[in-house]
């Protein structure tokens, strides 16, 4: 991320976490947030959202970022977590085959659920457990694999040709180490449409124009001092 | 992660309707251990919001007998024409289309809890009373009621004399409870609010049809005390968020949106959530109660909270009608006053005699319509989803170029629980449910209130209740709304 002092047009932008429990999310979240890790961190993350800039050439994205809160253990997401997403980034664990999965049963849900437009990362994480580098293809069959330390069981080309077959930026990270973790959220704010940063909250909030603002109540006003002016006394 | 049945839960919530998600909200912050659940594979119980194939399925499980709960005699048809649907998904088809009048105490908490920065609220707009024609061969009308001073002074639907008295009133209600107002309706209190309006005020029945429309009660003998109650409520709102509206909707299904920002809070809190579950056995043991769950899952709670569902059949039921029509109804929403929002609902009071039934008697019960426009977000732009048995005469009355025509109904009766006020019996709380009214009544959530306190015990303080801090990362500097 390229730091700048000028002033820069700024957008919000949601973006959902999903993926099987333990694979790491909130994790990844943290390091790209507080550039922390914690070794075997509570499930939830505590927060409603993390907000965290990211500084592009010519704009200021400004990602809230949310997490499922554990909702995601027993399938209970509410459409409310998915509403007004412009991204999503869909987690798994490149040393657990059955999280690829459950990453693909999410991705069908987003493209079920949430706005048309969404930019999708797919991104396998906890690359620190595999020793083959970054890119390299480990070994799919992982009964050999983990004499060597290596506890790889999805392949970068399974996982990759799965990405480009329905459209989703991929990567795989690891958030201990936090290779490539900056670069998934760099990706995704490149990726997102200039037309859907236009409006303040997005797509899903796009079919009643620039009206939506306008027509937002806000409860954080002055709740009583016009009131008595405004009523039939 | 450990299994369900390791932990020995503080509370098992079971239902995600407004009345259980609020007590997730409130314990929120309490570090006690919550596992949620609901036998329905949506959030919101009785005030969910439902897409169309949602609704399908609903109506199919009512029918059926199993899992309908307080529902009863649900149907479900699409016209002809439904290719001009949208996705199932572009729907979000509220079961309890209640508006929250300012003034609510669910408004304050949803602010003190911070739970509002999550929910996207739209103005309630006007309120019409249906006029049927003079004469059959005229199309019917829709007059607006004017509820604030300036909307009196500048209607042309009242005559002056009229004008005069309905002023009077609207200032007598303002400060109803001070002397001399109380004085004037006292002696009335129980009597219907119709008798202090033609004694007390002389008015006819056209003004007091008016008068009792604002109190959006179904009973069209609405006591003294309860309709001046409602009323000052509708009046004391009116201006408190903006010019020119006395009520909010929340965007995307009204309660079922609250009750959705309420569970994630409790999720956020730590609380554990599984839809597509209920209970089917609850055995009480020493220390709370020991529960099978449908999902084959065994667990143990000190204490469990859910709502009644066993209806009482002698309690009055109320009939709901959705529907989704193929016009923007876009005279409906224009905004009241220069500076005030657009607004997305619009409610329509159809008097008792009003409408002609089949069988040609006319309509014995006040009928309310809410037209929903698709800002709302619960249907697609360019339609707009009403209810009322008087449909068809209100789509008539509107003053559009063509007739609407109806794309998609939902029609169901919904009766109230059985019991009056919160059942305990040992560590089982059970809500009392009514049927939600058209605008929010803040006596839903005085039990909800009453579970806390009792869960909390030495630590419930009052005054913190439902106040929290926001979350950490939740605070933003620029566009907070």
């Amino acid at each position: 991320m390229a730091d700048s002092n000028a002033p820069k047009p700024s957008s919000s932008v949601k973006l959902v976490l999903l993926g099987e429990a333990a694979v790491g999310k909130s994790s990844l979240v943290l390091r790209f947030v507080n550039n922390d890790f914690q070794e075997n961190k509570e499930p939830t993350i505590g927060a409603a959202f993390l907000t965290q800039k990211c500084n592009l050439p010519t704009r200021t994205i400004k990602f809230e970022i949310w997490d499922t809160a554990g909702q995601e253990r027993f399938a209970s997401l509410a459409p409310m977590y998915y509403r007004n997403a412009q991204a999503a980034l869909v987690v798994y664990d490149l040393t657990k085959p059955t999280s690829l999965i459950k990453a693909k049963h999410w991705v069908a849900e987003l493209q079920r659920q949430a706005s048309p437009g969404i930019v999708i990362a797919l991104v396998g994480n906890k690359l620190d457990l595999t020793n083959t580098g970054p890119g390299g293809g480990g070994d799919a069959d992982g009964a050999g694999a983990e004499d060597s330390g290596d506890a790889r069981k999805v392949t970068t080309e399974e996982a990759k040709t799965y990405a480009e077959e329905e459209g989703l930026l991929f990567y795989e990270t690891s958030a201990k180490t936090g290779y490539n973790v900056t670069e998934v959220f760099t990706a995704i704010a490149n990726a997102i449409p200039e037309t859907s940063l236009k409006t303040a909250r997005g797509p899903g909030a796009s079919h009643a124009g620039g009206r939506a603002e306008e027509q937002r109540v806000n409860l954080n006003g002055p709740r009583d001092s016009n009131a008595k002016e405004a009523c039939a006394c | 992660m450990e299994p369900l049945s390791d932990t020995l839960w503080d509370v098992v919530i079971c239902g995600t309707g407004l009345q259980q998600s609020l007590l997730a909200l409130a314990l929120s912050r309490s570090g006690k251990k919550i596992l949620h659940i609901d036998p329905n594979e949506f959030y919101g119980g009785a005030e969910a919001a439902l897409s169309l194939q949602e609704a399908e399925q609903w109506v199919g499980r009512i029918s059926s007998g199993t899992g309908g709960g307080l529902f009863r005699a649900a149907a479900v048809s699409r016209s002809e024409d439904d290719t001009r649907l949208s996705p199932s998904r572009a729907y979000s088809l509220a079961l309890a289309p209640t508006v929250i009048h300012a003034r609510s105490a669910l408004l304050s908490q949803l602010v003190s809890s911070r739970a509002y920065r999550q929910v996207e609220f739209l103005a309630v707009g006007a309120f019409y009373i249906f006029k049927p024609p003079q004469d059959p061969a005229q199309k019917p009308t829709l007059a607006r009621i004017p509820s604030t001073r300036e909307e009196v002074f500048s209607t042309t639907a009242v005559a002056t004399k009229s004008k005069r008295l309905l002023m009077k009133f609207l200032k007598f209600v303002l400060d109803y409870e001070a002397s001399p107002q109380r004085e004037l309706w006292q002696p009335h209190a129980d009597a219907p609010l119709t008798d202090l309006l033609r004694q007390e005020f002389k008015m006819d029945a056209e003004l007091q049809t008016y008068i009792l429309t604002l109190t959006l009660s179904l009973d069209d003998r609405i006591s003294t005390r309860d309709g001046l109650a409602v009323i000052h409520r509708h009046l004391s709102s009116m201006g408190v968020y903006g010019p020119g509206f006395a009520a909010l909707y929340p965007k995307w299904g009204g309660l079922s949106e609250i009750a959705q920002v309420s569970c994630r809070a409790g999720a956020v809190g730590g609380a554990v959530y599984m839809l597509a579950t209920g209970i089917k056995e609850t055995e009480s043991t020493d220390d709370g109660v020991k529960l099978l769950l449908t999902s084959g899952d065994s667990v143990k709670a000190r204490m469990l909270v859910r709502a009644d569902d066993s209806p009482n059949h002698n309690q009055l039921s109320i009939r709901r009608l959705v529907a989704v029509v193929d016009s923007p109804l876009s005279s409906l929403f224009e905004a009241a006053v220069e500076g005030a929002p657009k607004p997305a609902v619009a409610v329509i009071a159809f008097p008792v005699g009003s409408v002609e039934e089949a069988s040609g008697t006319e309509s014995q019960r006040p009928i309310y319509l809410s037209a929903h426009s698709s800002d709302t977000g619960e249907c697609p732009a360019g339609q707009t989803d009403a209810l009322d048995l008087a449909l068809q005469a209100f789509l008539r009355a509107v003053p559009e170029d063509r007739v609407p025509k109806v794309l998609f109904k939902l029609q169901y009766d919904q009766l109230d629980g059985g019991s009056e006020s919160l059942g305990s019996h040992g560590p089982v709380f059970t809500f009392p449910t009514r049927s939600s009214p058209l605008s929010f009544d803040d006596s839903v959530l005085e039990p909800v209130r009453e579970v806390w306190k009792k869960m909390m015990g030495d630590a419930a303080v009052e005054a913190e209740y439902m106040v929290f801090e926001d979350r950490e990362g939740a605070v933003d500097d620029d566009d907070v709304y």
